[in-house]
């Protein structure tokens, strides 16, 4: 049963995730006053590109079609970490959560391998902001999560989840409240949404993460495509889990693990609000501002960490 | 069994100079013979190490007798570890060499090579398994001074004088320190065997205690390239023949950090909380500024190098972890720490040296090193590229390969630091996380930019467009080293079993908490899932075509306008300019026009600014004394007599006024 519930979670955040992805560009559209297009259209346009021809440029080597399918798998395996709606998930072990930073590094190590080698002039530039962007994430990411690990005295992120579901919600500590700011900031930087990226920019010259795709076509590029929503969807639920665990199911019987689906499912469409909120009322920043940006993260982190100090009440 | 390897690992090695010499005499056909006979030597060491790191009892081997002075080694479980280290990752260095230096060197300067090499690792192997401190300290100049001699046989213009000549300074003054360390046992040590130091110590004063470490931390800091003692390193490393820099930096500087853990943790038995904070902030300097210097090369060798003391910072992170545990009577996470830190040796040993191999079959198949002159390499050595893709994920620290298991250990040791019951390591150690996060995080960018650059896109050069496959001995060395480098990353827990039955002799009654093995939960089935999906994933058929990358639509898109190295790395530069201070210098001819010139040309220099305001102040004031001592020094033999008899006469009147 345990088995089966983990198996679940991982199918929802890998399957669901395009459709995460269809709802907040929705919920722009409508914020923005306009009609947008059907919050199944992901769906749509992976199987388009899956039938269309992989072009690759002349001289490429094999990397450049290697690379879309490890960032693809690194990052569904990393989503195979995320407990969703029970305290507890597929993989995990002491000091997994490193495992979900690094196995994301490991993504975004390919990524940028498969955009040098397109061979044109936009891939290295895409590269090269984005090692920029996430070098100076890694820290505040690690930092985040590192202060609620200590309070919650356990290295897992399942114990972690499970020790949050344990307190109570009015119990929040400053601990908690600056982690989560830090990799609220992180996950902003992480996933490459406003105001760090524009993932529907459309000038090559402003692109972080559209410049790195740009050479890549048809799978491939639904495979990039893919990981990048899993991606926002398993950063959306590792903060629901770590910081609003509140609803998960502590019991594997059937109702509670129904009812903890529905608040899950529920959590996340809040979650998707705030971010189509943001994204529709700020602007996009300067590519220099980004590290004070992401240094105002590593401080709150390092803030955080001090914190737990006080055995973070 | 035991002693007969380790006797046979020292004779050979001894030994294969003159069959070097010998096989030179009889040409060309047995080439073969002094790699085959210094490789048999390094497998009996392997196995010496293998052999004793299992065993409970050390092994002997005391020339007192023969030797003139207190000349004895000693293989316990620490020694046959960097044994085990040394021999292993020689190795495969041989194998490359015996290949890669026929291609590069004439006949004589191989023999010398081949001369040469083996009396270096004999030198290093004598450093790891000395049991008292004359061995050591022979092995340590002589160290010193066979690397130089290597470097020498690669050539001898003005500017490699002039960086042997640093090297060779700063090696010496870290020997002294080294010497100076040893001595200062003596007030209280009968002589100078390991075993009658590790007695004494507790008698000495704390005062020098304090001593003695701080001036291991300055001796052994010297030899590991720890900022700011490592001005010498990104200078010598890189112009030593390739399988020499391989080994140096492999190597070489493991013997420093077997060095500073023999005094800390063997000789002092544990040293005071501040001790440790030092070499903690230390190494995280090393490993910070390190990354930082080394994302600015585009030399790949020079590259390598900052990055081997990105590495020892880490390594130093977790030794000083070690320390602050111990300190504060926290043994069991001390014992993961240096845990931690040991295998991060272990690890960088086996990936860096893979890079330097990798690094010597690019320049032997393109003639540069200057990774903005390559590109697309991949498609023309198909075996280095893949060897090298895994030496730079293994030291960024990606999981399924080796550097991740280490890196994971020590950010787990950082993270027990909140269970400290003082504050300042209650807070600094989590904190060290974050720096060792951020390290990671360029580092991972540094390793992004040359194998993008050199491996992948286009050719930027003609010799980059003709390149070939280096010959199969060059390509098995490396491939050895990378296989070694998965392994470890997948199947950690048998090697880091054997060091924890290491630290227990080092620090008492550590028995580790279970966290340690929390990677074996979850290591394989992250490679198998990883594996799988990519397997599936590559099954999606589709139909493929070969088009132009895009250009805006534009035609004319040349090789030049891919991102160079220096572009790549420009907006990190940018970030943390404060750490570079160019010096630059831009000059438009003719002045008056600056819109219309006929000749634009720029120069920029970066001087680091340890060289700058720490080592420039230090050699004008060294100048300036010597300036000084030159009056005394007038070339005229009677004032010379004079000194003589003076020095004579000052000595009789101290005896006298003693008795």
């Amino acid at each position: 049963m345990t088995m089966l519930i983990h198996i679940l979670q991982a199918l929802l955040i890998v399957l669901g995730a395009p459709l995460l992805r269809g709802v907040v560009s929705k919920m722009k559209a409508r914020i923005q006053r306009r009609q947008g297009a059907s919050i199944w259209r992901p769906y749509a346009d992976l199987g388009k590109l899956f039938r269309k021809e992989d072009l690759a440029p002349p001289l490429a080597s094999p990397v450049f079609r290697i690379a879309p399918r490890i960032v693809f798998s690194a990052t569904v395996v990393a989503a195979l970490l995320i407990p969703l709606f029970r305290p507890s998930a597929l993989l995990g072990g002491p000091g997994d959560f490193l495992l979900l930073v690094y196995l994301l590094a490991l993504a975004r190590f390919f990524l940028v391998l498969g955009a040098m080698d397109g061979g044109g002039a936009f891939g290295g530039m895409g590269g090269s902001r984005e090692v920029l962007v996430s070098a100076l994430a890694e820290a505040p990411f690690l930092l985040g999560i590192i202060a609620v690990a200590i309070v919650a005295r356990s290295t897992e992120l399942a114990g972690i989840v499970g020790w949050t579901l344990h307190e109570n919600f009015f119990d929040v500590s400053a601990v908690h409240i600056l982690a989560f700011t830090t990799l609220a900031m992180v996950a902003i930087a992480e996933t490459g949404r406003i105001p760090v990226d524009n993932p529907t920019a459309h000038l090559e010259l402003t692109m972080i993460h559209e410049a790195m795709v740009l050479e890549h076509s048809g799978p491939s590029l639904a495979f990039l495509e893919w990981a990048n929503s899993v991606k926002l969807g398993l950063i959306m639920s590792f903060l629901i889990g770590l910081f609003l665990p509140w609803g998960m199911a502590t019991s594997a019987s059937m109702p509670s693990i129904a009812l903890s689906v529905g608040i899950y499912l529920i959590k996340m469409l809040a979650l998707a609000m705030v971010l189509a909120l943001v994204e529709s009322s700020v602007a996009k920043m300067r590519m220099y501002a980004v590290p004070d940006f992401l240094g105002i993260a590593s401080a709150t982190g390092v803030l955080a960490v001090v914190f737990t100090v006080f055995g973070g009440k | 069994m035991n002693i007969l390897a380790f006797r046979s690992c020292l004779i050979i090695l001894l030994g294969v100079p003159a069959v070097a010499w010998l096989g030179g005499r009889w040409g060309r056909r047995l080439g073969w013979l002094p790699s085959g006979v210094l490789m048999m030597g390094l497998l009996a060491g392997i196995l010496t190490g293998a052999l004793q790191l299992g065993s409970s009892s050390s092994l002997t081997v005391d020339l007192s007798d023969v030797a003139p002075f207190a000349f004895a080694l000693e293989v316990d479980r620490l020694a046959a570890f960097f044994l085990l280290l040394i021999c292993g990752v020689a190795l495969p260095v041989i194998l490359y060499a015996r290949s890669y230096l026929p291609r590069h060197y004439d006949d004589v300067k191989s023999q010398w090579i081949w001369a040469l090499s083996p009396l270096f690792l004999l030198s290093m192997v004598l450093v790891v398994t000395s049991a008292s401190a004359f061995s050591f300290l022979i092995g340590w100049e002589l160290m010193t001074l066979l690397s130089a001699g290597l470097i020498l046989l690669d050539g001898t213009s003005k500017e490699r004088l002039h960086n042997l000549f640093i090297y060779l300074v700063m090696m010496h003054v870290g020997a002294a320190a080294v010497a100076a360390s040893f001595f200062a046992f003596l007030p209280v040590s009968r002589d100078l065997y390991f075993s009658s130091i590790r007695a004494s110590s507790l008698l000495l004063t704390p005062e020098t205690r304090t001593a003695i470490f701080l001036l291991a931390f300055v001796g052994f800091g010297t030899k590991a390239g720890i900022i700011p003692f490592h001005l010498w390193l990104p200078k010598a490393h890189p112009i030593a023949p390739t399988p020499v820099s391989a080994l140096m930096s492999g190597l070489m500087l493991k013997t420093a950090v077997y060095g500073f853990v023999r005094f800390s943790f063997d000789f002092l038995g544990g040293v005071p909380g501040w001790a440790g904070y030092l070499v903690l902030i230390a190494g995280a300097v090393s490993g910070l500024l390190g990354v930082l210097y080394a994302i600015a090369e585009h030399d790949l060798k020079r590259l390598l190098a900052y990055h081997s003391v990105e590495n020892i910072g880490i390594i130093y992170m977790g030794l000083g972890a070690a320390m602050i545990f111990q300190a504060n009577h926290i043994p069991a996470w001390a014992g993961v720490a240096l845990v931690a830190a040991l295998f991060h040796t272990l690890n960088h040993a086996l990936f860096k040296s893979l890079l330097f191999l990798g690094a010597g079959a690019i320049a032997d198949a393109t003639h540069t090193l200057d990774i903005d002159e390559l590109g697309g390499l991949l498609n023309r050595l198909p075996t280095t590229g893949i060897t090298f893709l895994i030496g730079c994920l293994s030291i960024v620290g990606l999981p399924l390969f080796n550097g991740f298991v280490s890196e994971l250990l020590v950010f787990q040791s950082f993270l027990a630091g909140s269970t400290l019951k003082t504050l300042p390591g209650q807070i600094v150690l989590p904190l060290m996380a974050g720096v060792l996060a951020l390290t990671g995080g360029l580092a991972a960018a540094c390793f992004a930019k040359v194998y993008g650059v050199a491996f992948l896109g286009r050719a930027r050069s003609d010799a980059a467009k003709t390149a070939h496959e280096v010959p199969f001995a060059m390509v098995s060395g490396m491939s050895l080293l990378a296989i070694a480098c998965i392994g470890l990353g997948i199947f950690p827990a048998p090697a880091i079993e054997l060091l924890i039955s290491l630290v227990q002799t080092l620090i008492p009654a550590a028995s580790l908490p279970s966290e340690l093995f929390g990677f074996q939960r979850f290591l394989v089935p992250t490679a198998a899932a990883v594996l799988a999906v990519t397997l599936i994933a590559m099954l999606a058929k589709a139909r493929r075509r070969v088009t132009a990358p895009w250009a805006c639509g534009l035609p004319g898109l040349t090789t030049r306008m891919q991102y160079t190295s220096t572009a790549f790395s420009k907006p990190i530069r940018a970030v943390f300019s404060v750490v570079y201070k160019p010096d630059r210098k831009l000059e438009i001819l003719p002045a008056d026009r600056p819109y219309f010139p006929t000749s634009i040309s720029y120069r920029s220099v970066r001087t680091t600014s340890f060289e700058r305001s720490l080592y420039r102040p230090m050699v004008d004031v060294v100048v300036a004394l010597s300036t000084q001592l030159r009056r005394w020094q007038t070339g005229n033999i009677q004032l010379y007599l004079l000194y003589i008899f003076l020095t004579l006469v000052a000595l009789l009147a101290v005896v006298g006024l003693q008795k």
